[in-house]
């Protein structure tokens, strides 16, 4: 009996051992099997309604020779994409396409790092919605990647190798960000771009990237590619754009602007502190919208050769206001013209006026180009630098 | 399952109380003869005619034929002074002893003892047995024809190792004494810290053949009585034939046998020893062992350096949390990057998930094997380096050294970034010493774990082990107090190390009778007085 015992014993203790061993690694992936994803496009042919989705993976044996070797890297100079490699497929749906990357990769595509999406202006035109929905499906994309749209195909701006970092798209990624810190164009997360899809009046927006030649060193022509406006959505379509100013009369309006610059004629102001607010007024069946805008800055340079005086202060913060007010007219003059709510002026009445809404909402787009908009920027001028007399004078 | 093992340990335990019952019978006490010659047999015959054994004869009283003997063991006796203090004596006063003693033989043990030998500590006993087991401890017994009672005199003199620096417990401002292998020695080391009369020393003897001379060491009023009594006890239950070391005793005496986690503290240090018992703990020496046994011991313990309080407390509070986050590392830091590689690469920062990925390109193993194949080589250069004869370890160090290092990664069987983790655990598995041990082997299951279940399955071992801790008792007291149960004022010793003069009150979890260190507020203040009129009087 003692025997049977001990025996009992030995087997439990394996059949609590042995399921660590058997449960395991169905969803292992080891590092070395994984083909990172970077960066994503996708195209739409107009004619056949075909989708073409263009995957950049990081090759990280090329990362590896070219940081262990310093020096090494010049070698592969020639070509300063070495680090990734693009794979197109088309299909008649992402999945369709999906499906068909097993024909020609080796490894498993990996997207929780995917940088940016990259969508063809031909893409955007035909709608991004079966995008979207599998983005918003899928338990694997992540929410904060950053969205872009390309004035060409979606795969040529992800072939073209810009900025310092090491990967294309961590490169266009960081471009975007720095844009918007910058507060010249916003940047646009899925996650953002969904929200504001879902609020069914306000319309989605996305920097728009472009492809600019540049003189290259030998007198060769470069090629390299830079944020040209800002891309208005009409649900999953895009139906405009709006340039460099009406971008950031955009930011200001939303209260996105970080730091950056204002420019005025005679002098240039670097931006401390800003705060945008909506603020919506109902009066009867005409909606009145107060764009309240408070601003502090520092004076960089100034043109005029004259000594600080408060009133050339107050001058110069008037003249900043002028400049202010009238970069968020144009925005809001654009978006009038597009009948697309960029600045959320539907969720603003909405939040206000919870009744009311129930009525307006259907009938959003006739009252949109109809809005009384008020413009009221504030500004004040902090420091004017380590010299208040001018150096040189009339 | 369960049932099973609990079945099992139950008769282990009843077996054991079984032994001591058979232990406890005594044999009857044989007493000494009249008769010398028959006294010295027994003796001869007890001790086994060996060759250290000096049984010396001598005739003390030339008239009355009174012979008389000496027995020792050579070796463990100090030889000066028994030739100078108690055979000198008795040989050259023998007149003096022929005139008072006269015929009576009784007397004559009295005399001797009172008169003639010039030795400290000396006492009588008519058991032959206790006269062995005195020879046996060095102690010089002396037989008179006649009487049957012997003289046992303390002639206890051997070589023994003097008191050196400790060489496991470094400490940089404490001081640099530690124990010896001597008990009297040791305790005399922890009585010099704390003169207290009622600093007491309780001395058992155990092992059938070693007969090792326990000491367990408290201060009456400071040590519950209930944790004496169980320490007591449990020595009691002890019943093996050797003790060779302080090690024996705590495997005897742990409360979780089969735990990995120690439940008995030990320390080198006199200093060490001397604050656990301020606290409110008992300590054990054993004669030959140059540790002590503290306990209750916790887990905070652990963490706990002596250097801590010597030093002020701000950068002893900061060491703590550095040696906390050490010891998490150590354990978990191979598991992590192993489930982080092989199961969630999407919780890598990008830039060192890619940096990674380049690394792991072109690698023969899975990461779990990597790892596990670093840690193993780890294991093994540091035991190598550890049993190695001492000249030998340089070779050991250089080759460790390039092999982890250098070759595994330039010869593609590992990748660069898990030699940094295995080094960076290897280093920090070394801050806190006395889990060293616990750490190795939790580090390997835990690294096992994560290459099957990934991070999931290491928060379930990792909610095993916390479980399993909380459930651990040291003598009475809750592993893992003060903060499970949690103790408010018993944190001041645990994360963070207050100053002094703010742990007024002795660990309330060690239930201590006397609970005051000291009187409260006596935070170190500038005197009122104006330092300006000092200077003028």
């Amino acid at each position: 009996m003692k025997r049977g015992q001990r025996f009992k014993i030995y087997v439990a203790i394996i059949l609590i051992i042995m399921p660590v061993f058997l449960s395991g690694c169905w969803d292992s992936n080891e590092l070395n099997k994984l083909s990172i994803v970077s960066g994503l496009g996708w195209d739409i042919d107009p004619d056949t309604g075909e989708v073409t989705l263009t995957y950049q993976s990081i090759i990280p044996s090329e990362i590896k020779s070219s940081s262990s070797t310093s020096g090494g890297g010049e070698q592969k100079g020639g070509n300063p994409l070495h680090t990734i490699q693009l794979d197109q497929d088309t299909g008649s749906s992402p999945y369709d396409v999906l499906s068909r990357y097993a024909q020609h990769g080796s490894r498993i595509p990996f997207y929780q790092h995917t940088q940016v999406y990259v969508f063809g202006m031909d893409g955007v035109q035909q709608g991004i919605y079966p995008f979207l929905d599998d983005q918003s499906r899928n338990p694997v994309s992540r929410p904060n990647v950053l969205m872009v749209v390309s004035e060409t195909k979606a795969s040529d701006i992800l072939g073209i190798q810009d900025g310092m970092e090491n990967i294309q798209a961590f490169g266009m990624a960081a471009e975007i960000k720095l844009s918007a810190a910058f507060s010249k164009y916003p940047a646009v997360t899925v996650l953002e771009f969904q929200k504001r899809i879902l609020s069914k009046t306000t319309a989605p927006i996305a920097p728009i990237f472009g492809i600019v030649e540049e003189n290259g060193p030998e007198g060769k022509k470069i090629q390299k590619i830079r944020i040209t406006g800002t891309a208005v959505f009409q649900g999953d379509r895009m139906i405009g754009e709006l340039n460099e100013r009406e971008s950031s009369g955009l930011l200001w309006a939303t209260n996105k602007i970080e730091k950056g610059f204002v420019i005025i004629p005679q002098a240039s102001l670097e931006i401390v502190q800003a705060k945008g607010k909506i603020v919506p007024e109902l009066q009867g069946d005409q909606i009145q919208i107060t764009i309240e805008i408070d601003e502090e800055s520092n004076l960089l340079e100034y043109k005029g050769r004259q000594d600080m005086t408060s009133d050339i202060l107050q001058e110069l913060e008037k003249d900043q206001a002028k400049e202010i007010e009238s970069q968020v007219m144009a925005a809001v003059e654009k978006s009038f013209a597009l009948n697309a709510d960029v600045f959320g002026f539907g969720e603003a009445v909405h939040r206000k006026y919870k009744k009311e809404w129930k009525d307006l909402k259907p009938k959003w787009d006739d009252i949109y180009p109809r809005i009384e908009v008020v413009i009221k920027v504030k500004t004040h001028l902090n420091e004017i630098g380590d010299i208040n007399k001018a150096l040189m004078k009339d | 399952m369960f049932r099973l093992l609990s079945k099992k340990m139950r008769r282990w335990q009843t077996s054991n109380s079984n032994n001591q019952t058979k232990a406890q019978q005594k044999r009857s006490p044989t007493y000494l003869s009249k008769n010398l010659e028959e006294n010295l047999q027994i003796l001869r015959e007890a001790l086994g005619q060996s060759s250290d054994v000096v049984i010396r004869d001598m005739k003390i009283n030339s008239n009355s034929n009174v012979d008389a003997a000496v027995v020792y063991i050579d070796g463990l006796v100090d030889r000066d002074l028994v030739n100078h203090d108690i055979l000198q004596p008795l040989m050259f006063n023998l007149q003096l002893i022929k005139d008072n003693v006269s015929q009576n033989h009784s007397s004559l043990i009295d005399f001797i003892k009172s008169s003639v030998l010039t030795v400290g500590q000396i006492s009588g006993t008519e058991e032959i047995d206790a006269v062995i087991s005195n020879v046996l401890l060095g102690n010089t017994a002396i037989l008179a024809e006649g009487v049957t009672q012997a003289l046992l005199i303390d002639a206890k003199g051997w070589e023994a190792r003097s008191i050196a620096e400790p060489t496991n417990e470094v400490s940089i401002r404490g001081p640099k004494d530690s124990f010896t292998e001597t008990l009297r020695t040791n305790t005399a080391l922890l009585r010099r810290k704390i003169r207290d009369p009622r600093l007491t020393f309780q001395s058992l003897q155990i092992g059938e053949r070693s007969k090792t001379d326990v000491s367990i060491a408290y201060i009456k009023g400071v040590t519950p009585d209930n944790l004496i009594a169980e320490v007591n006890q449990r020595l009691k239950r002890i019943d093996t034939d050797a003790i060779l070391d302080v090690g024996y005793i705590e495997q005897f005496i742990e409360d979780s046998p089969v735990s990995l986690f120690p439940t008995v503290g030990t320390s080198e240090r006199p200093d060490v020893v001397a604050a656990k018992i301020l606290e409110g703990r008992a300590a054990i020496f054993v004669d030959g062992s140059p540790m002590a046994l503290t306990m209750p011991f916790l887990f905070i313990e652990g963490f706990q350096n002596p250097d801590d309080y010597y030093a002020r407390p701000f950068f002893a509070s900061f060491i703590r949390w550095v040696r906390l986050v050490g010891f998490i590392l150590s354990i978990y830091l191979p598991g992590i990057f192993v489930s982080l590689s092989a199961f969630h690469p999407e919780l890598f920062p990008t830039q060192l998930l890619v940096s990674v990925a380049a690394a792991r390109e072109g690698l023969p193993f899975p990461v779990v094997l990597e790892a596990l194949l670093m840690l193993m080589l780890f294991e093994i250069l540091r035991e190598a380096g550890l049993r190695m004869p001492r000249s030998l370890g340089q070779a050991v160090s250089i080759v460790g050294a390039l092999v982890i290092g250098q070759a595994a990664v330039s010869a593609g069987l590992v990748g660069a970034p898990m030699v940094i983790v295995i080094a960076g655990t290897a280093i920090a598995s070394f801050l806190v010493v006395p889990y060293a041990d616990v750490g190795a082997l939790l580090r390997l299951i835990m690294t096992v774990v994560a290459g099957h279940l990934g991070l999931f399955g290491m928060v379930i071992v990792q909610l095993e082990i916390l479980s399993y801790l909380a459930s651990l008792r040291s003598l009475g007291v809750p592993y893992l107090s003060p903060v499970a149960p949690l103790n408010l004022s018993g944190l001041k010793d645990t994360f963070l190390r207050a100053p002094l003069w703010a742990m007024d009150s002795r660990p309330e979890s060690l239930n201590s009778p006397d609970t005051r260190r000291q009187s409260p507020g006596k935070m170190p203040q500038v005197p009122k007085t104006n330092p300006n009129q000092r200077d003028s009087q």
